[in-house]
């Protein structure tokens, strides 16, 4: 006897763990009314095994349950009645129960997918993670720096592409969804760029369909393989020349030419302009020996002279003299530099007070027009030129420049004034263009979105050359830059977006550009890092 | 007791080998030195008064730990941090003339003060300029003492008494909270301290020796002068005694916390000068604080340890020799010496610290902690 | 009398690594809630903080944590137990992770690397930074206090330039790239599919396990098992020798303990462990960046030591916890206060939050106006000030703080 009251009570666990973990798939209505259930069943089972007053308590809180049961949608309730019955029937015999219980779990964990599917099929979209249905929400993520070494560059851009979907979202949103934009701080580090990575590409409240901005170059490359894992789209804000290279970035839409191509259009501008002897003074790794390469290429293709090769050797941080007295000994007519502006600002005024007076010029982040209010600022005003890959702020009437210069004004009317929020719309453009595709094809999974990056071409409204990222990286990989003369007298220092005048010191020389040597080069990473 | 232990420490060096091995580097670099000068004088004396002038900054912000040291037993790791706020706080005086002329400051939404019209410093600071200058200098050099006075009446004197090392953590953390501040306030990259000098300087032989160098020197000189009759003075008496022994000071009546006070006043002002000339060739060219200013603290810190935590002559001679080491490294060894590195002779003030550090333990000029049992 | 509290009747009980039957079955249970505590499992989650702490992503913070014990345990050894003061275990940590790319790395164009499996480079991760450590030795016994902290920043300097030159980047790759790093997959040799797979989701036994869920687990057995380590080796000769020569060395020299024996086996061992970590780190992002290993790094481990409680092997382990996971914890506040929407919460988020136009301490704007702090600047400032406030009002450490109420407890309420 003893031995079959526990036979009894073990059977009774084993319904009540499987009614348990078949309850998962329930929503909230119907898992309340099922827990009712359960814990009624245990109920009717305690009252089975002792006596009818037992019973009569089951019977009541069935009641109860009954009640409860019947609040829920008329789906639920029949799930419901129906756990009650498997629950009564298990006072008498609780292996059935467990069995009922399974099935009924499984039976209604059955239609939620069911009607999930019938949703979807109503919004005729197909999602799985980033996207709120419900709310007509598509969330994108911005991993980006905002504490690290880039935040003065990369707030502003964070902030500009802020400001560019709320004036989508206000204007009828992508196609009418509502798209939000989800900002993690990755501090240029790339850990925390791997956490956000993971919270993003996750399925919680900041998951998102593709990465808007994935910022530097060691975190992208980091990212660069779970991207692939994942069917993920992202666009790196780094303009590495490996991304194109579907063994490096297979995954990675990388915006805009690169610094290889960067570095071949502005040698051949300078070469025609200054003259054929040429010194190399960049950073080492992929940023300014990508550059460097660049240079070489040119300077094979033209016939130049490279009198001095400081190629990786400007070392962050450390004393200049060496690669200064390299420059001011070669005799250089004019210097390439890919370096970050305290570094260019030491190189140029390091090698003026030594006597040199050969042009400059230096990949696109090297420069910043705030350098125009220190020291070095009419050293560069005389002697540097400006390599970018957009029109800057105020250049020409592209329906692109229109809009980012109006709804800054609109949206950001304080913002100090910088062009780097031509960055944040091409971006958006990018990636609103994007979603519409995927959208239109009725597929908003990752992968889809994935799909609709490799098929899209690009136009960003005159701010830069179209661009589309199907098939060969040889074809696709754009080559136009534009080049800027540096002129003090047109800066304006402490200006906002609102400024009629407001000026970062730039004046087009030329634009798109693509030099003779860039346009014949095969495409192939000119760094390769590993 | 293990011969090991015995050996290495019985390997205690007397007095002649450290002067030997001093003597031997510098006959060495004398000898190179003439060859180099026999070559082409006119840089030859370029790169010694570009040296000179780092090693005057280095020995600047040396002289800082040294006077914190001296006082309350412990490296401040902060000084980089100092450095830069002292250096912020003269770009905001400058910037900003109104502080003189009564215009009031107008900051932008984003908290930070607009530029004038400063826009070329060369040209600007002419004329009456100069004055604004250092009338700011002055005025940041309070501030920068007011700092130094409130981090030790919260953050060090609790402390009194307690291990030394958990002294120099607690500067640790202090610097990493500086360092947020110092860079919200560059946001925009870089914040103009300018100089009445400005990058000009006079030519030697065809060689420009910037005028910066000078002022380095000078500005150090008078740091060390200063620093050497403030000793000789009742406060400095009580100050040595404080670095002697913090309970027999007590014990005479003399107050430690008012010495800790002016110690961390003094180093925190010594850091803002260095900070301002860590804004001048041959450090930058931009005469304006950027994120990397900070870092001069941990260039100079070799130049500390290998002088001496505890010795002022060890601050000048250790921050000059530092510096020497740098740039002559920089512009006569690097073509032979590839396999290094690009970029090495910032490790060359490591090494040389490394390399002294086996030969004398407690620096050239420091005093061997006694050890009783 | 027996099992009460304090009462040892002989040297060997006191010192046993659980002393009591309560700790041992706290322990045991403490360690099995670990190990369950990314699966949502029914009684589990309902322990406070387990479910949140288990749930996706917060997984790979927590596994960053357990790499950090594991480091910390070893400066632990040096610094706390021995009383030599570092700043340079971030560079032993980089040696680890530079030899375990080099013994486990595929080779490239630019970059060497044999291939080799985890079983060879994890140790090798951790010799290499031993015998590094011991080369540093002479020096580094030679020199006390302050002088040893400065001489290992030097070497946190000297490994960054070495790791970004010309043949420096064969093994760790591009200067501010870097170079991918082998997954911690367990091989025999260089075969195609791993004996046990745990850089990618699937089956481990009958069980369906997450990446993310098969790291942590890798990593707490793991931090496990150095903790162990750490504490037997604490509570041996050579830890009673160590605390000899950090609580009065001359003394300890004098009552005949080597010193520089003592000294070269704590930097070695110390070493050891930050390889080891070095090493697991690189392997957690699968990638390999030199400027990772800084003086940033460094400084967090003294603070993990000196929040944790240094001397102790408990101390590193709450200290690890306590430094990662808080500015992740402030970040969740955060967001959560943002989402708020009525009640005393919106309160809480109108006083604390602000986008530039009203009062607010944490700023949730892109662009920071005014002088108030993003979350992610103020967690910066919080670890500062974490560093200063312990060290001021609580030298011992959160280990000391619950010393200090277990030691009440226990007797009261008899508090005296």
């Amino acid at each position: 006897m003893n031995r079959t009251r526990w036979l009894i009570a073990t059977l009774c666990v084993v319904a009540l763990v499987a009614a348990a973990c078949g309850d998962d798939d329930d929503d909230s209505a119907s898992s309340s009314a099922a827990a009712e259930a359960e814990a009624d069943a245990a109920a009717a089972q305690e009252a089975a095994e002792a006596a009818d007053a037992a019973r009569a308590d089951a019977e009541e809180r069935l009641a109860e349950a009954q009640a409860a049961a019947e609040a829920a949608s008329a789906e639920q309730q029949a799930a419901a009645q129906a756990e009650l019955e498997a629950a009564m029937a298990a006072a008498d015999e609780a292996q059935a129960a467990a069995d009922a219980a399974t099935a009924e779990a499984e039976a209604a964990a059955a239609r939620e997918s069911e009607a999930q599917a019938a949703l979807a099929a109503a919004a005729e979209i197909a999602f799985d993670f980033g996207v709120d249905v419900d709310e007509q929400v598509i969330r994108v993520g911005l991993n980006t720096d905002l504490t690290g070494a880039f935040a003065p560059l990369t707030t502003k851009i964070t902030d500009g592409h802020e400001a560019y979907w709320e004036w989508v979202n206000a204007n009828g949103g992508v196609e009418g969804w509502t798209v939000e934009p989800v900002v993690l701080d990755n501090a240029y580090d790339v850990p925390t760029h791997l956490e956000n990575y993971e919270v993003m590409s996750g399925d919680g409240a900041e998951s998102v369909v593709m990465l808007a901005t994935s910022t530097g170059s060691p975190q992208s490359a980091a990212i660069a393989g779970r991207l692939v894992e994942d069917d993920m789209a992202a666009v790196p804000l780094s303009w590495y020349s490996g991304w194109a290279d579907p063994e490096i970035g297979q995954n990675l839409f990388e915006v805009q030419t690169n610094y290889c191509i960067e570095a071949m259009n502005g040698s051949t501008y300078m070469a025609e302009t200054y003259g054929d002897k040429v010194a190399i003074a960049t950073f080492p790794g992929d940023y300014g020996q990508d550059a460097g390469r660049g240079v070489k290429v040119a300077a094979e293709a033209l016939g130049l002279e490279v009198v001095y090769d400081g190629e990786g050797a400007v070392i962050p941080g450390a004393d200049q003299t060496p690669v200064i007295n390299g420059i001011v000994n070669s005799g250089a007519d004019w210097v390439w530099a890919t370096v970050n502006p305290g570094h260019l600002a030491e190189l140029m005024g390091g090698a003026f007070s030594a006597g040199f007076r050969g042009h400059w010029i230096g990949s696109n982040p090297s420069w910043n027009p705030a350098l125009l209010n220190t020291a070095v600022g009419p050293i560069a005003d005389e002697f540097y030129t400006h390599s970018a890959y957009t029109v800057l702020w105020g250049v020409g009437e592209a329906e692109g420049m229109r809009e980012t210069i109006d709804v800054m004004r609109e949206y950001r009317p304080d913002a100090p004034f910088d062009d780097v929020y031509i960055y944040s719309f091409i971006q958006g453009y990018v990636v609103q263009q994007i979603l519409e595709r995927a959208i239109l094809t009725g597929d908003l999974t990752r992968a889809g979105v994935l799909a609709a990056a490799n098929s899209v071409t690009a136009n960003l409204k005159g701010l830069a050359p179209e661009q589309s990222w199907r098939g060969d990286p040889n074809a696709n990989v754009v080559r136009e830059t534009y080049l800027y003369d540096v002129d003090l007298s047109l800066y304006t220092p402490g200006a906002t977006v609102s400024d009629v005048d407001g000026n970062s010191g730039f004046r087009l020389i030329k634009g798109p550009y693509v030099s003779e040597t860039a346009a014949n080069w095969e495409y192939e990473p000119c760094f390769v890092a590993s | 007791m293990a011969p090991a232990a015995g050996s290495l420490r019985s390997l205690d060096l007397r007095r002649g080998a450290p002067l030997g091995f001093l003597f031997g580097a510098l006959g060495a670099a004398l000898i190179f030195g003439l060859v180099q000068l026999a070559n082409d004088p006119a840089l030859f004396f370029q790169t010694f008064m570009k040296s000179l002038g780092l090693g005057s900054v280095y020995a600047l912000i040396a002289l800082g730990f040294v006077l914190i040291f001296k006082a309350t037993q412990t490296i401040n790791f902060a000084q980089g941090a100092l450095a830069a706020t002292g250096a912020l706080f003269v770009a905001f005086l400058v910037q900003e003339r109104s502080v003189f002329t009564g215009d009031a400051i107008q900051a932008d939404r984003y908290g930070h003060i607009p530029f004038t019209n400063l826009r070329n410093p060369l040209n600007a600071m002419g004329g009456p300029d100069w004055l604004y200058w250092v009338l700011s200098v002055a005025i940041a050099l309070v501030f920068a003492a007011a700092v130094g006075l409130v981090v030790e009446r919260l953050a060090i004197r609790p402390m009194v008494g307690e291990p030394l090392f958990s002294v120099a953590v607690i500067t640790l953390g202090l610097e990493i909270m500086f360092r947020v501040f110092n860079n919200d306030a560059v946001v925009i990259d870089f914040r103009p301290v300018h100089a009445p000098w400005g990058l000009e300087g006079f030519t030697v032989g065809g060689e420009l020796i910037n005028w910066s160098f000078i002022a380095a020197m000078v500005t150090a000189a008078a740091a060390f002068v200063a620093v050497y009759f403030f000793y000789r003075s009742r406060l400095g008496i009580a100050m040595r005694a404080v670095a002697f022994d913090q309970e027999a000071a007590m014990a005479q009546g003399i107050n430690v916390g008012r010495v800790f006070a002016i110690a961390w006043a003094a180093g925190a002002v010594l850091a803002a000068i260095g900070g301002i000339f860590a804004t001048q060739p041959p450090v930058d060219q931009t005469l304006s604080v950027d994120q990397e200013t900070a870092n001069i603290a941990f260039r100079a810190l070799p130049a500390v340890i290998l002088g001496g935590l505890d010795s002022v002559t060890g601050a000048l001679l250790g921050g000059l020799l530092v510096g020497v080491a740098e740039i002559y490294a920089g512009q006569y060894a690097a073509a032979n010496t590839s396999w290094l590195g690009a970029g090495y002779p910032l490790i060359v003030p490591y090494v040389v610290m490394l390399i002294g550090l086996l030969v004398r333990p407690y620096g050239f000029f420091g005093t061997p902690e006694i050890q009783r049992v | 009398m027996l099992g009460r509290p304090n009462l040892y009747t002989s040297y060997q009980q006191e010192n046993q690594l659980l002393p009591t039957w309560t700790q041992k079955v706290v322990f045991t249970l403490f360690v099995a809630v670990l190990f369950l505590l990314p699966f949502d499992l029914p009684v589990i989650s309902q322990i406070p903080l387990v479910r949140f702490l288990g749930d996706g992503d917060w997984l790979l913070i927590m596994s960053r944590m357990l790499v950090f014990a594991i480091a910390a345990l070893g400066l632990n050894l040096l610094s706390g137990i021995g009383g030599q003061v570092s700043l340079g275990h971030a560079f032993f940590m980089g040696v680890g992770a530079c030899a375990a790319v080099y013994l486990g790395g595929t080779s490239g164009e630019t970059t060497w690397g044999h291939g080799l499996p985890i079983w060879v480079w994890l140790p090798g991760a951790g010799v290499a930074a031993a015998l590094v450590g011991v080369l540093v030795s002479p020096v580094a016994v030679r020199v006390r206090g302050l002088y040893l902290a400065i001489v290992t920043l030097g070497l946190v300097f000297l490994g960054l330039h070495f790791g970004n030159t010309s043949w420096g980047t064969k093994i760790a790759g591009a200067p501010a790239y870097g170079r991918d790093f082998p997954s911690l997959d367990v091989r025999l040799w260089k075969e195609e599919t791993p004996l046990l797979d745990v850089s990618s989701s699937g089956r481990w036994l009958w069980f369906e396990v997450t990446e993310l869920q098969k790291l942590y687990l890798f990593m707490l057995t793991l931090t496990i098992l150095f903790a162990v380590v750490a504490k037997n080796l604490s509570r041996s000769r050579t830890g009673r020798a160590l605390q000899a020569i950090r609580d009065r060395d001359i003394a300890a020299e004098v009552m005949g303990v080597a010193e520089f024996r003592y000294k070269l086996i704590a930097f070695a061992v110390s070493s050891f462990f930050a390889g080891v970590a070095g090493a697991l780190f690189a392997a957690l992002l699968e990638r390999l960046q030199v400027e990772q290993f800084g003086l940033f790094l460094s400084v967090e481990f003294i603070a993990i030591l000196l929040i944790g409680g240094a001397g102790t092997t408990a101390g590193p382990l709450i200290g690890s916890f306590f430094v990662v996971m808080v500015p992740e914890f402030v970040k969740a506040f955060t967001k959560w206060l943002e989402a708020a929407e009525s009640g005393p919460t919106e309160v809480l988020a109108g006083a604390m939050l602000t986008d530039g136009d009203d009062f607010g301490i944490i700023n949730t704007a892109i662009q920071t106006p005014g002088w108030t702090l993003s979350v992610d600047a103020w967690n910066i400032v919080l670890f500062g000030a974490l560093i200063i406030v312990f060290l001021i009002a609580e030298p011992l450490g959160i280990f000391g703080i619950w010393v200090r109420i277990r030691n009440y407890w226990k007797r009261w309420p008899f508090s005296y």
